[in-house]
């Protein structure tokens, strides 16, 4: 076993550069990646939080600070509905299985259910609420009230944000991508039908605007 | 909701193996399926040690002689990097299947290998062998969803569809610990429960994934990876076929059939490997192979449906790389 | 007062709408706004600064005895205000399972995994699920039975004394089955199964609980508020008056938030005892165990039909369970064989069981999409047995009065031959009957399917209460206590205030579901909110309409006969120049508002009222690993007139996908041999269809025909008879691609492999042209 493992690192160091390897090795300094995005981490100091302690944290929430004491195991939904009175956002399952909750996290549709509040901080974290410009609707919210995109409209903050988020990433997207981006979204009415055609409305509607969000 | 625990984020790997020799501690990366372990019971944990900062873990990377992906890129990361689409589609066509769009774009690479099973005994109030209990309750029971090779007393199936296409495409494991790195091939890196029901991996508890290394495609390798499932999103493999084939001059030169959903770990089917090298991938080739990768399937009251799934599904699959 | 002043307070009953000017429109929702914006407030959004979360420990076990409740450690924690259970003095109250089945809050008897034992409330939902985990449980385990097919054998455990039977099986029988058997050219016999559903709303079961000393506010997630007022009130032994029950929005149902739950009343005790609001939801996981289900229904239909298309005699037997208590286990399941087609012969048997599972509650269309998997199937047979287009069998069938109800009452209106015959034309049913499309590849097998139905109600009926208020600038105020549950009630509502007062949608403003504030409404559910509601809402407008006449009359000095409302003005047909603005009328400005009462009239006294369906699809299959894929559905509909075409449309898909769940991927799996327990709690293993599971393409082809006998506006019911044929129409086309036929629901290829398998080569069913 621990010859293996020496000709596997031979082998190894053959594959990585020296610098990579000790990167990953955990004593060099950066990674060099060639594709990728590195999740930016605002917290700097390392601190054990201990269970049932508050911990202060400070979230990026549509565009505004929040400071809160939250505990560790605080999901970002929890602090989003019942700490900020953020209640757009809705939890369905708690448990990453229905999308109710989807918000977007530097751009990218997350479950907050799934995301620990500790977690969350300096990330650019956009709900529902923070599409609205004022009081006006943001152009997938202004799609879903023409094309009727929902029923009892429970799980609908999370269907526009998963479209949003697609949106931000392919602008015009193709009808496998709109479905493919709204197979993480459960809608018990059963409104996808409306949801697809929302989405092509939304992105018409982005494109008028000029493609702001 | 869940239960209260630690929670610290290091630095750096050597803050994090510090972290884990405290007893009772456990790795958080994406924590898509650790949190649902922990509101479920499956297991309890005293402290999270989230990996989050460590950015020697973060990206994919060109080796000069292949591709090493650190353990934190997301699946989504996976699915769309140009690179992996072009030179390895079965793992970029797996990671596009994992879960949702909202899961791959939280979850990692090595979360994913590292996942807990799926069995819904074991996800549920049940003691059973794999949590420490006596009896693996699938084997008179709902066994729907179980496995038909490799069970023995536990009778899961890895839920994982990068570690198929991963082992089909020679991967190896690089594991990271206090002390120092090891390198295991993917296939050595899960643990049969003839070995020990109660790990799913040869992770040691002061270890950690670090990355996934793979080898530069070899000349004429094909790969492919489908993956059949009730819903067809959000859902795990009934049954899936990861293919890595390098062909020369029509005939198949080596081969890796590795399935999903059909044994506690990720399964080489060499049975049907046989069949298929050194031929050429005729109607009669392919029937064969199909034939022989279920030849030693053991199914249980419910599962017999796997055998006539995982036949269709490999001569489909293999009729899609010869066509 | 007579049943024709119901209709206005005062003269006749109106005459139906001729042309209209907004209704039958696509109108998108008066309340889209809240619901995209986020700014709808859900029960499960309302919070207090001082509110605690509660929350409920439940048996884990299919049958057991609690034996004692150690909460000694879990008051003494940090934030936790209030820990109950069946030994504490509060919790004295009695839960009505039926009319004749009583059991305490927290009974020490668990006759289901899911039962509450106990219950906390604390400052967080995390310190209360602590909480929950810290209280100690002794139970005795009892011996359980947990499939229906099992709980009438000998020697099975009894879930209540008197044995496994809710009741003796109940008979329907008209006319001689064997007789009709016997003039048959063709007899066919199957058994079915449909899995038992669980609705699962995207909104969780509970409600926010505040007391104002004895005054009980409650904000709960439901489809009537009048209906959870007076269950509270009787429960808790409070008068009406003190009980308030708020549901502006409210996340989904689907039948399973027609009454308040034990939750609710949880929720009302621990906010007595602390003193302060509790917010006290599910999880989900609670909500597969003890929020309801569709029962399973496990069916044998022998069928005869003559070589003309002629059916001869219907013999259907169910044998289902509405779990550990009488809750409607075999509700409906027959009336499909029973009245959807001609037929001289027909008996149906019933048998409904206990076993030890959750209770069902209504499931959208109860009973009917059960008893149509099997009919549709059989329907389908005998058209291949016969050799007959299986269209053409149906429309052989159409009957033009109730079969199954005593007199044989007339329908009101069928549109049955319409749904038939304007579906399958929208979906190119012939031309697709006739074309072989093949893939090109052997396995892969293209096949078409169809089902008709109708729904048993949907007629709606009285009693309502609305009242319609117009202020002094013309602008109105519509209240009625109905929930709108996601079909667009508030929106079809206010269309028909818009119709008849000549306002503009966004110049009504709605209050309901609030029975502190707004009038009487029986739940929204049943397909009736909306034949229902309207012609109350139509009533409360005409009576505002004739005062409005009436003052205006007075200011312009004519006949107030001539006088008629047209866009805010009230104009003289006889004379064009007298005209008044709504806002300028003299006697509105004096009093400041004008009220308008309106009531639900009955529905006629000989005939009824029921909406009617078609679906067909068409689906492609992989007979290698048996994945099907739904590629297209039409969805025919005639529910009376439209009201809100892009609300309709919404619903027709969304029934058709709530069909693909249940004919698909969706069921209830218990561990029955072992340990009685519900395997597959959360929405990974009990698979609801996501975007991908759907066609892209479907298609809503609504009939449009008002039924002016069956009420003022001319609407049927919808949201149920929408999602009834669909499953049917899928195993259909399944078995047109492939030649099997596949009697269980769940076509995933768990079932399909080993089916296809068996069939070994699966055929092609011949087109015939």
């Amino acid at each position: 076993m621990k010859k293996r493992d020496t000709s596997e690192e031979d082998k190894a160091k053959q594959g990585l550069t020296r610098r990579q390897f000790l990167t990953t090795m955990g004593v060099g300094t950066a990674a060099v990646a060639v594709s990728g995005k590195r999740q930016a981490h605002a917290a700097e100091e390392e601190a054990v939080i201990k269970a049932g302690d508050l911990t202060r944290v400070a979230l990026n929430i549509n565009g505004r600070r929040h400071r809160l004491m939250v505990e560790p195991r605080w999901s970002l939904l929890f602090v989003l509905r019942e700490r900020l009175g953020l209640t757009g956002t809705k939890v369905g399952c708690e448990r990453g299985e229905c999308g109710a909750c989807t918000v977007l996290i530097n751009d990218v549709p997350r479950y907050a259910c799934m995301t620990l509040a500790v977690e969350a901080e300096g990330a650019k974290i956009i709900t529902v609420e923070g599409l609205m410009n004022g009081e006006e609707l943001g152009p997938v919210q202004q799609a879903f009230l023409e094309e009727d995109a929902f029923q009892c409209g429970y799980c609908t903050p999370g269907q526009i944000m998963a479209v949003e988020g697609l949106l931000r990433s392919f602008p015009d997207p193709s009808s496998d991508q709109v479905r493919a981006a709204m197979s993480g979204n459960l809608c018990r009415c059963g409104t996808y039908t409306h949801i697809a055609k929302a989405t092509s409305r939304a992105a018409e509607l982005r494109r008028k605007a000029g493609g702001a969000s | 909701m869940l239960p209260a625990f630690d929670y610290v984020r290091p630095k750096s790997l050597t803050d994090v193996f510090k972290h884990l020799a405290s007893k009772g501690t456990t790795v958080k990366a994406g924590g898509t399926d650790l949190f649902g372990c922990l509101r479920d019971g499956v297991f309890q944990t005293s402290g999270l040690v989230s990996l989050n900062n460590i950015k020697e873990l973060h990206g994919i990377a060109d080796t000069g002689n292949g591709l090493r992906i650190g353990a934190l890129t997301t699946i989504t990361e996976v699915a769309t990097s140009p690179v992996i689409r072009n030179q390895y589609p079965a793992l970029a066509q797996a990671a596009m299947e994992v879960a949702s769009p909202q899961l791959r774009n939280q979850g990692t690479i090595g979360g994913n290998l590292c996942q807990k099973p799926r069995c819904w005994y074991y996800r549920g109030e049940f003691h059973c062998l794999r949590k420490g209990g006596e009896t693996c309750f699938a084997v008179t029971g709902q066994n729907q969803y179980h496995c038909i090779l490799g069970g023995d007393g536990c009778y899961i199936v890895h839920p994982s569809d990068i570690a198929p296409a991963l082992i089909a495409l020679d991967a190896r494991v690089q594991i990271a610990g206090s002390k120092g790195a090891r390198y295991v091939p993917l296939e050595e890196f899960f643990m049969s429960p003839t070995k020990d029901p109660k790990r799913e991996t040869v992770l040691m508890p002061d270890e950690i994934v670090a990355g996934v290394l793979l080898p530069a495609p070899s000349k004429g390798l094909r790969s492919s990876y489908r993956k059949v499932r009730a819903r067809r999103s959000w859902d795990f493999a009934l049954a899936s076929v990861a293919l890595a084939l390098t062909m020369s001059d029509r005939r198949v030169a080596s081969a890796h059939v590795v399935l999903g959903g059909a044994a506690p770990v990720p399964w080489r089917s060499r049975e049907a490997e046989e069949v298929i090298a050194g031929k050429q991938l005729d109607a009669a080739t392919i029937t064969k192979a199909a034939e022989a990768a279920m030849s030693k399937a053991q199914p249980m009251d419910h599962n017999h449906y796997k055998l006539a799934l995982f036949r269709g599904l490999i001569e489909e699959q293999l009729q899609a790389m010869a066509g | 007062m007579s049943e024709e002043q119901k209709y206005s307070g005062r003269g006749a009953a109106p005459k139906p709408w001729d042309k209209t000017t907004i209704i039958g429109k696509r109108i998108p929702r008066v309340d889209a706004y809240e619901r995209v914006s986020g700014s709808a407030v859900y029960p499960s959004d309302v919070t207090f600064p001082d509110m605690l979360y509660g929350a409920v420990l439940r048996c884990p076990w299919a049958c057991a005895k609690v034996r004692s409740v150690d909460t000694s450690g879990t008051e003494k924690m940090e934030g936790v205000y209030a820990v109950i259970s069946g030994w504490s003095p509060e919790a004295g109250i009695y839960w009505p399972y039926s009319k004749d089945i009583r059991m305490k809050l927290f009974d020490p008897l668990c006759r289901y995994e899911g039962e509450p034992v106990a219950a906390v409330a604390a400052t967080t939902p995390y310190l209360a699920w602590d909480a929950i985990r810290s209280i100690k449980v002794e139970y005795d385990r009892l011996p359980f039975v947990a499939d229906e097919r099992k709980a009438l054998d000998d020697g099975a455990p009894h879930v209540h004394e008197i044995g496994n039977l809710v009741t003796p099986t109940q008979v329907y029988q008209r006319g001689d089955v064997a007789k009709g058997f016997a003039e048959a050219d063709v007899v066919l016999e199957e058994t079915y199964r449909t899995e038992c559903e669980i609705h699962t709303p995207m909104e969780l079961h509970g409600c926010v609980a505040r007391w104002d000393r004895d005054r009980l506010t409650l904000w709960e997630s439901t489809q009537g508020v009048y209906a959870v007022q007076a269950r509270v009130s009787e429960i808790l032994g409070l008068p009406l008056s003190k009980v308030r029950v708020i549901g502006h929005y409210m996340g989904g149902a689907f039948g399973s938030k027609l009454q308040p739950g034990k939750y609710t009343i949880i929720a009302a005790v621990l906010a007595k005892m602390t003193a302060r609001p509790v917010k006290l939801f599910l999880t989900r996981e609670e909500t597969f165990l003890a929020a309801g289900n569709r029962p399973p229904a496990n069916m044998r239909l022998k069928a005869g039909v003559r070589k003309d298309g002629r059916l001869t005699a219907l013999h259907f037997t169910d044998i289902g369970t509405g779990g550990a208590y009488p809750a409607g286990g075999t509700a409906f399941v027959d009336w499909l064989a029973q009245d959807l087609y001609a037929c001289p012969n027909v008996k149906t048997e019933l048998t409904d069981v206990y076993i030890n599972a959750g209770p069902s509650r209504p499931f959208r269309a109860p009973g009917h999409p059960q008893g149509s998997w099997a009919l549709e199937q059989m329907m389908d047979a005998l058209a291949v047995a016969i050799k007959m287009d299986p269209v053409e069998v149906r429309l052989k069938n159409i009957p033009l009065y109730s079969q199954a109800r005593p007199g044989n009452p007339p329908y009101t209106t069928t549109g049955l031959r319409e749904c038939l015959t304007e579906g399958a034309k929208a979906f190119k049913w012939d031309e697709a009957r006739r074309k072989t499309r093949e893939s090109g590849k052997e396995h892969i097998r293209r096949g078409i399917g169809m089902a008709g139905a109708l729904w048993a109600v949907g007629g709606g009926r009285p009693p309502s209460t609305v009242i319609v208020k117009i202020f002094a600038d013309g602008s109105v105020n519509l209240n009625m206590g109905a929930s709108d549950i996601g079909t667009g009630t508030k929106t079809i509502m206010a269309m028909v205030v818009a119709e008849e007062l000549g306002v503009k949608l966004d110049a009504i403003q709605i209050e309901n579901a609030d029975t502190g504030t707004t009038q009487y409404a029986t739940p929204s559910g049943g397909s009736k909110t909306v034949p229902t509601e309207s012609p109350a809402v139509r009533a409360a407008c005409i009576s505002v309409k004739e005062q409005l006449l009436q003052m205006a009359a007075q200011d312009l000095k004519a006949d107030v006969s001539s006088l008629m409302v047209r866009s805010e003005e009230i104009v003289s047909t006889a004379d064009a120049s007298k005209r008044i603005k709504i806002s300028g009328i003299s006697g509105l400005k004096e009093q400041g508002v004008i009220v308008g009462i309106g009531y639900r009239a009955p529905n006629p006294a000989d005939k009824i009222t029921n909406p009617f369906a078609a679906q067909f699809c068409e689906v492609e299959v992989d007979t290698k690993t048996g994945e099907v894929k739904i590629l297209r559905f039409v969805g025919a509909n005639d529910s009376g007139r439209v009201m809100d075409r892009l609300t309709y449309d919404n619903q027709v898909f969304g029934g058709i996908t709530m069909g693909i769940g249940l004919a698909m991927t969706e069921a209830r799996i218990l561990d029955a041999g072992q340990t009685g327990k519900m395997l597959n709690r959360n929405w990974h293993d009990y698979k609801i269809p996501t975007a991908l599971d759907v066609p892209a393409e479907m298609v809503s082809v609504p009939l449009d025909l008002p039924d002016p006998e069956a009420n003022t506006t001319g609407a049927k019911g919808l949201g149920e008879p929408v999602t009834i044929p669909t499953a049917p129409a899928v195993a259909n086309a399944i078995y047109n691609a492939t030649g099997v036929r596949v009697t269980t629901t769940g076509m995933t290829p768990v079932q399909l492999c080993e089916l296809f398998a068996r069939a070994k080569q699966p055929t092609k069913q011949k087109r015939e042209g």
